[in-house]
């Protein structure tokens, strides 16, 4: 692990993308000292250029732009974050019974992750986000409701092809208790594929929230960069400063997230570690 | 095009209209001459979800319908009632009996001749039973008698002022018996293919695109329409909607069809043209409806404070972008022209309204906690689109100022509507008012307590009792005389505005974006007219 | 004919999944809350709670909903998926109708993802850790950090507005008329942008993969050999690498295609494509329960379809499943 770290500091790419998430990060801690007002008080006049009071300019209703990215980074790493964990967890759990145990119930869940993943995901995490009302909790649920099968079939996948190797069998053959197995041979031996694509669900996750705030179905108390899209939207062209700076926010983030997972991927992957 | 210049123009089609003359106009010097042909592409938004006009009042289907149905009667500038279908009427002294004398030589596009059979029937049998305004506008309408083809007799319980400006093509149009007999309304299969006698004739519908409409060449005022075809398309998403009018594939959008925040944009566009006439039987305001069922908001004090720390002119240049005014009392400023209006009323845009809300809020025994909150309240949010979110976050703040802390909560349309008008488990709404041509037609139903009723959408859902104002709408639905009737709907808004069941907030202002080379296209009902005058330039 | 039995065999496998779908998105739907003729009738202004009632039996709301259930279940096996109150026509011809703009937007945006994307990945993999790989690699997540909507809108005020070269919207320019050439012509006119727009993340997705899937197959003992063997680099890539490292596109392709369909209502909406993400969209709004139902079934058993195809594929690209 450590000297996996090591090769990962020396990607720079991935360096630069953990540079730009160290400071969405900071950000985060310091948005209630930039600004105390938070971020949906009427600050100024509306629609004004960037300015030097208002570096990003105002929204339509005379916000701080800065300031709602900034609250709004908040919220897109909360979301992110915490849906692409849930989804994680539910979703090796899933896998990797399917893929230990095989038989029956790796048929079932298997028929049922492919269940999942069979009904378009933004229309059932819309609907999710209906059902439950729209609020922080409803769109985190929703999130990881649609995206964990991927993960649930990575982790049967390396759990099945682990299976037959020979350390495996060996343990199994000293006769090691499933879960020994599971927890201590077979999950580390993946968790390098799993912390890679976790860390690429959260940005799916950010990508997932905007799409809903789009079309309303954010918390509308909660300041988030798809709240000030969808808001900034009627007025993208008169005023192009009030969704270009959140949709830049959430390309660096997701950006910079994708480096970092690329990052993970090539420094942790052991297949790829010779080369 | 400059308003005036619509409004001039607008005033020969009158002219034209009401004495129907041929297609030739007054040649104006500098008017182009009219031209015959083309297809004109109209943008509605939100896609109709039928067609069925008679049966379902929503806002974007009269756009279309008004194309195919035609009314007994239409408006003029100043929206007194003037010829469609029927060429002449008379009102009998007392007010009970109106006798309209018919159109000569019209027909539906079955190609059925057009009589006083099909007039009985559309009131009696398709809009007093199936149009949701057919209870209030028809209630005194008893019977209509026809003693020839070209002649129908309405009787009446008692006078109904308001029936003669609520008979337009938009309100209550004429469908054809012959086609309509001994079925459901409802369920007609012409609900979706209308069959009028109006300019236009329905040609397809394809789901999700668009609507055909093909000129009619058998329409009963000589040489109309100048148009050969309409096309009504849908664009679900707004930025689209305004592209496609300055890229010159749409020619006209009223209504919402185009967002407020793109309309100075598009005014700007040296293709398109803007005008704010033909608005003028909407009436339509913007308000907070407060639940009196809540013991925080039972209280008079708090929802006069509410209405005090809203500043209005914000909502007006912020929300609306302009394109509306500050509101008074529950009745819009159009009414003003009838006399009904009056803005001597409480006045909650004084310079010291912060402090005489917190003052009240004080006297109705809310202080300010270690917080500085007073109360939690939820509003919620309008599903009918972007701006109600914006409005509703201004409100939250507006509030905060006076300790009142507010949760927006956002849901889709019925989950919405359930929780404000049939399981009144809200706090406060933001509803969206059409008054239409007459208070008896879309303001009487949010005040008066016959109207509390369980899950019907749009009525007083507030718990709002008052005998004394009961009383004055009563009188003034009944009473003929307009001057007798605007005093008592004076009294009336002072009533309402000083016990604030609701908020009132900004007047609409609408307004049409339309391409230069449409002509002609904006007559006193707007968007809810025919557009038989319409033509294209080349 | 080992081959077609085992076609038969998943497509046996493929029906539970269908049904099982059917029976989980009666239920799902019928939690959420609200009801379709409260909705009808908001929009109709003033509605008495008898004209509500009237189109509550008028729509069978009114009946308890083990009944709806089993007279779902019994007429969606004869594919009658019920009536969409809000659009007063029966769903499956609502969403028949919507499927020809889906799945001509679906294989458009398909075609032009996997072509550019596996070419990308390619390019990407042979030059790795050169510029060129870092060029397309920050390219290609650019496109996958940039939400589909405002790429659209982008897109639409560059190439609509100020160049004029595509129309904003729509399938095609009714008010012309085309027909023929002439007709296809406007359609792939119009098809241009919504493609794109929808394309260019599983662009880069399909990119990402192809460069990772050729890395791995670089490592992989048949190339070692290959390669000891003495054959050419360009012979070991194109003789066995790139099918073998094709095959996880392919497998991501047909995972995605639900993801397809669900990017496909955001980017319908913003270019006003007559498609089925639309009609979602829009069925969602006014609560459409029928429609909503019919949409999920429909688009479902399409994934279920791309599935079986990618499967086909896979079974005659890859040559150690011997079924």
């Amino acid at each position: 692990m450590r000297a996996g770290l090591r090769r990962f500091a020396r990607n720079r790419m991935a360096l630069a993308g953990a540079f730009v998430i160290f400071c969405v990060v900071l950000l985060t801690v310091t948005a209630p000292f930039l600004f105390p007002q938070g971020a949906f008080s009427l600050a100024g006049q509306p629609l004004q250029p960037p300015s030097l009071r208002f570096p990003l300019g105002t929204d339509a209703l005379g916000r701080d732009v800065a300031a709602g990215v900034a609250e709004g980074a908040r919220t897109s790493l909360l979301i992110g974050i915490s849906a692409a964990l849930s989804a994680v967890l539910f979703g090796a759990a899933v896998g990797g019974v399917a893929g230990y145990y095989r038989g029956p119930i790796d048929l079932l869940l298997m028929r049922m992750t492919e269940f999942f993943q069979t009904i378009p995901a933004f229309l059932l995490a819309m609907l999710l986000v209906v059902i439950l009302s729209p609020s922080l909790l409803s769109v985190i649920i929703a999130i990881a409701a649609v995206s964990w099968p991927g993960i649930a079939r990575l982790v049967r996948g390396e759990f099945v092809a682990l299976g037959g190797r020979e350390f495996i069998l060996a343990s199994a053959g000293l006769g090691a208790s499933g879960p020994r197995i599971i927890f201590r041979h077979l999950l580390p031996n993946c968790l390098s594929s799993i912390i890679a694509v976790g860390s690429l669900l959260v940005a799916t996750a950010i990508l997932l929230e905007t799409g809903l705030a789009f079309l309303g179905l954010g918390d509308p108390n909660i300041m988030s960069w798809g709240l000030q899209i969808s808001a900034g939207r009627v007025s993208l062209r008169s005023a192009w400063w009030v969704c270009t700076f959140p949709g830049i926010a959430i390309l660096l983030t997701v950006l910079s997230i994708n480096l970092i997972g690329d990052g993970l991927n090539e420094a942790l992957n052991p297949r790829l570690r010779e080369r | 095009m400059s308003d005036t210049a619509i409004i001039r123009l607008s005033r020969r089609d009158l002219l034209l209209a009401s004495v129907f003359v041929a297609a030739a106009p007054v040649a104006e010097a500098q008017t182009p001459t009219p031209r015959r042909g083309g297809t004109m592409v109209m943008l509605v938004h939100p896609e109709p979800s039928t067609l069925a006009t008679y049966a379902v009042s929503a806002g974007n289907i009269p756009p279309v319908t008004t194309q195919i149905y035609e009314g007994l009667l239409t408006y003029d500038w100043d929206l007194k009632p003037a010829p469609a279908l029927a060429k002449s009427w008379e009102i009998a002294p007392d007010g009970k009996t109106i006798t309209f004398r018919l159109q000569e030589g019209v027909t539906f596009h079955n190609g059925q001749p057009f009589t006083s059979a099909d007039v009985q029937y559309s009131f009696m049998e398709v809009a007093k039973k199936v149009n949701p305004n057919g209870p209030v506008i028809l209630a005194e309408l008893t019977s209509i008698d026809t003693p020839d083809p070209l002649t129908a007799v309405f009787n009446l319980a008692n006078p109904a002022p308001y029936l003669m400006v609520s008979l337009s093509s938009n309100n209550m149009p004429i469908v054809c018996k012959s086609v309509f007999e001994g079925t459901q309304p409802l369920n007609n299969p012409t609900a979706n293919r209308p069959i009028g006698t109006g300019p236009f004739k329905f040609a397809e519908w394809n789901r999700g695109q668009y609507i055909r409409l093909d000129r009619n060449d058998r329409y009963w005022k000589p040489g109309l329409p100048m148009l050969n075809r309409i096309i009504a398309r849908f664009i679900p998403d707004a930025a689209t909607r305004s592209a496609a009018l300055e890229a010159g594939e749409a020619h006209y959008a009223a209504y919402s069809a185009v967002n407020a925040a793109d309309i100075r944009r598009l005014q700007a566009s040296p293709i398109l043209g803007s005008t704010t006439q033909g608005y003028g039987m909407t009436a339509a305001i913007t308000a907070l409806e407060f639940n009196m069922r809540r013991p925080n908001l039972a209280k008079k004090e708090v929802r006069q404070a509410i209405a005090y720390a809203i500043d209005r002119q914000f909502l007006v240049d912020n929300v609306l972008y302009g394109f509306a005014k500050p509101a008074t009392g529950p009745l819009s400023s159009v009414f003003s022209t009838s006399g009904f209006y009056t803005d001597q009323v409480r006045r909650f845009d004084v310079p010291d309204r912060i402090d005489i809300a917190n003052r009240l809020m004080d006297e109705a025994g809310f202080p300010r906690g270690t917080d500085g909150k007073r109360m939690s309240l939820y509003l919620e949010i309008n599903s009918f689109g972007e701006q109600w979110l914006r409005q509703g976050e201004y409100i939250k703040q507006a509030l905060a100022q006076i300790g009142i802390d507010v949760t927006l909560r956002s849901e889709d349309t019925a989950t919405w509507l359930r929780r404000c008008y049939t399981d009144y488990d809200y706090d406060i709404n933001e509803p969206f008012y059409s008054a239409g041509a007459d208070p008896v037609v879309g303001v009487h139903r949010h005040y008066v307590s016959s109207a509390i009723r369980r899950g019907t959408t749009f009525v007083n859902n507030k718990d709002y009792r008052n005998p004394e104002l009961d009383g004055l709408m009563d009188a003034a639905t009944r009473e003929p005389d307009p001057a007798r009737r605007a005093t008592l709907y004076h009294e009336a808004q002072k009533i309402l505005v000083e016990d604030s069941p609701g908020a009132w907030l900004c007047e609409v202002q609408y307004v049409t974006i339309f391409n230069k080379k449409l002509h002609d296209h904006t007559g006193p009902l707007g968007a809810y007219q025919a557009l038989d005058r319409a033509w294209l330039d080349r | 004919m080992r081959r077609w039995r085992y076609f038969g065999y998943r497509l046996l496998l493929a029906l539970p999944v269908v049904f099982g779908i059917l029976i989980l998105n009666f239920f799902l739907i019928r939690l959420a809350p609200g009801d379709a003729a409260s909705v009808l009738a908001g929009e109709s202004g003033a509605a008495t709670p008898e004209y509500t009632e009237l189109l509550r039996a008028k729509f069978g709301l009114d009946r308890p909903l083990p009944e709806q259930f089993v007279a779902y279940i019994l007429a969606a096996l004869q594919f009658d998926l019920g009536f969409s109150f809000r659009n007063d026509a029966p769903v499956s011809e609502l969403v028949v109708a919507r499927l020809g703009p889906t799945v001509l937007l679906m294989i458009t945006a398909y075609t032009f993802a996997l072509s550019i994307g596996t070419l990308l990945g390619l390019l990407a993999a042979v030059a790795r850790n050169t510029w060129r790989d870092a060029v397309i690699s920050v390219a290609t997540l650019i496109c996958y950090a940039t939400p589909g909507f405002w790429l659209g809108l982008m897109l639409i005020v560059i190439f609509s507005l100020h160049l004029g070269w595509f129309p904003t919207s729509g399938f095609e320019n009714i008010a012309e008329g085309y027909e023929g050439w002439d007709r296809v012509l406007d359609v792939a006119r119009h098809l241009a942008m919504p493609a794109t727009a929808l394309g260019l993340f599983y662009l880069a997705l399909y990119t990402r993969v192809m460069r990772a899937s050729m890395l791995e197959q670089t490592g992989m003992d048949y190339v070692v050999t290959a390669r000891a063997k003495g054959q050419s680099e360009r012979r070991i890539m194109f003789g066995h690498m790139l099918r073998n490292a094709f095959l996880p596109v392919l497998t991501m392709a047909g995972v995605q295609a639900g993801n397809l369909i669900g990017g496909s209502v955001v980017v319908e909406t913003v270019f006003g494509w007559p498609g089925i993400g639309t009609l979602a969209f829009n069925a969602l709004q006014s609560r459409d329960l029928n429609l909503l139902l019919g949409i999920f079934f429909i688009s479902a058993c399409l994934v279920v379809i791309i599935n079986l195809i990618v499967e086909i594929l896979t079974v005659f690209l890859d040559p150690r499943i011997q079924a």
